[in-house]
């Protein structure tokens, strides 16, 4: 493993129509680091982090992870062209993405679920991808819902199975966008419990939360984003407790009253 | 009323319907068939983001949902040879028309699937690294056909009775035969009334079916 940053964002610009929402943002993200992405909503963080895995395309300036560019390739004349569904997907496999509303398989059981990534894209055996189910789920905390079909799951337990999802692909990095905004509060903890472990065994984690206490407790840095643009990127000791921008000032003010 | 039902004619000729009701099936199942391919093929070009496979495929559906199809059954088996060079006998065209007219409508039962499922499935599918056709055929096909049985069973029996259609054509199916032996017998009353009985009975079992679906597919979530 080298020290050279996982994901690296560079100019990166997206537009929905004549909508500009996200304008020229660049970052890294190191291996092993937790980055939590906060800001007001329409500020583009949900739209910044579906752009690392390609989930939506952008326009301008790159993103790379591991290295390698994702979404296009460059031509011999240095144009931009869209890549091959191929080399998206494979980039796609090594990033977990787990989402607000969880979007489990609510035709599969639990452990069919989890199993679905290893099977039929990286093509395990049924035994491997079981086994490498059962332990996840036991992890989570639910080994005794395998069986359990999405809807009858609470949506913490749903939550926590699509971490086990998206972890059963042995990702490098786990992209979350806002994963506990659509839990019951009473809910919300059982899910950060987990990816506070999964943080503190060294993956690499890039989080879209309204969590200030799990931004400011487990995040190694904290992007503060509004429209579209990065207006701090620090530890949170630092946008926390001496923020550098007015409206990241603004901000917190309001979101911790 | 006074009418006077005779049944005991019509059971003398018991073989007519027998006969019919073979042709009505062989016509259906070739029309099922190629509704059915053509409709998938169709609503999955449909439902795509390229122009080149939506636009054909909304031409099609909309020519012949917009036109009557006893003028597509004629039109297929009487102009098509003298533009084409191409005659197929009646079984075929009949097959052929209809198959080509409920692919129309199957095709907007599957993409009305397809597009009542919510987009953060293919996102997760996506996320996991599957390819489109992974998607569609694991995650998004399965779970968009249970939406799509009431109307797919609704455009079934619609297509049994249109293959009575097919009598146009000179086919020897249930209600051709039927017409043709009330020119022998005079009693259209009863030779439709079985007519309509034996039609119901072959289409009611998959209705029956479809609500019992419907049920235990809503019982589990």
């Amino acid at each position: 493993m080298s020290d050279a940053p996982i994901i690296r964002v560079q100019g990166l610009h997206k537009s929905f129509g004549k909508l500009e929402v996200l304008r020229g943002l660049s970052f890294e993200v190191k291996r092993g680091e937790v980055l939590a992405i906060i800001g007001p909503s329409g500020s583009g963080k949900s739209t910044l982090l579906r752009c690392l895995n390609f989930l939506e395309e952008y326009q301008a300036g790159e993103v790379r992870f591991d290295d390698e560019l994702v979404g296009y390739r460059r031509t011999a004349a240095g144009k931009l062209k869209l890549d091959s569904e191929n080399t998206v997907r494979r980039i796609r496999a090594r990033m977990g993405m787990v989402f607000q509303s969880f979007n489990l398989f609510p035709h599969k059981t639990v452990l069919e679920n989890v199993m679905e990534g290893p099977l039929v894209v990286q093509r395990v055996s049924r035994n491997e991808a079981e086994l490498r189910g059962r332990t996840l789920l036991q992890r989570v905390g639910l080994i005794d819902k395998i069986g359990a079909y999405p809807p009858q799951l609470s949506g913490g337990q749903q939550q926590r199975a699509a971490i086990a999802r998206a972890l059963a692909m042995q990702p490098d990095a786990m992209l979350f966008d806002e994963p506990t905004s659509a839990l019951d509060p009473e809910l919300v903890g059982e899910v950060l419990e987990v990816m506070q472990s999964l943080a503190a065994e060294g993956m690499t984690m890039v989080v879209v939360t309204h969590e200030m206490g799990f931004a400011r407790q487990v995040a190694d840095r904290v992007m503060v984003m509004d429209r579209g643009e990065i207006i701090e990127l620090a530890p949170p000791a630092q946008v926390f407790g001496a923020p550098e921008s007015p409206r990241t000032a603004e901000f917190l003010r309001r979101v911790l009253h | 009323m006074d009418y006077i039902w005779q049944w005991n004619q019509i059971w003398d000729y018991r073989q007519v319907f027998v006969r019919g009701m073979q042709v009505t099936v062989i016509l259906t199942c070739w029309a099922l068939l190629i509704g059915l391919a053509l409709g998938l093929l169709l609503g999955l070009m449909r439902s795509s983001r390229l122009m080149v496979l939506r636009i054909p495929a909304a031409v099609y559906i909309d020519i012949f949902r917009a036109t009557p199809i006893l003028v597509q059954l004629v039109w297929i088996y009487y102009a098509l040879p003298i533009l084409s060079g191409v005659q197929m006998g009646n079984i075929a065209s009949a097959s052929v028309g209809i198959g080509l007219h409920a692919a129309a409508y199957i095709a907007e039962i599957f993409r009305a699937g397809i597009a009542s499922i919510d987009r953060g499935q293919s996102d997760a599918a996506k996320s996991l690294g599957m390819g489109y056709g992974q998607a569609m055929r694991r995650i998004i096909l399965p779970q968009a056909i249970r939406r799509m049985v009431p109307p797919f069973i609704n455009e079934f029996a619609t297509l049994m009775k249109l293959t009575t259609l097919g009598s146009v054509l000179a086919v020897n199916e249930l209600l051709h035969e039927a017409e043709n032996l009330i020119n022998n017998t005079y009693r259209p009353l009863e030779t439709y009334t079985v007519v309509a009985v034996l039609f119901g009975l072959m289409i009611y079992p998959f209705i029956w079916l479809s609500q019992r679906l419907e049920q235990r597919w809503k019982a589990r979530g």
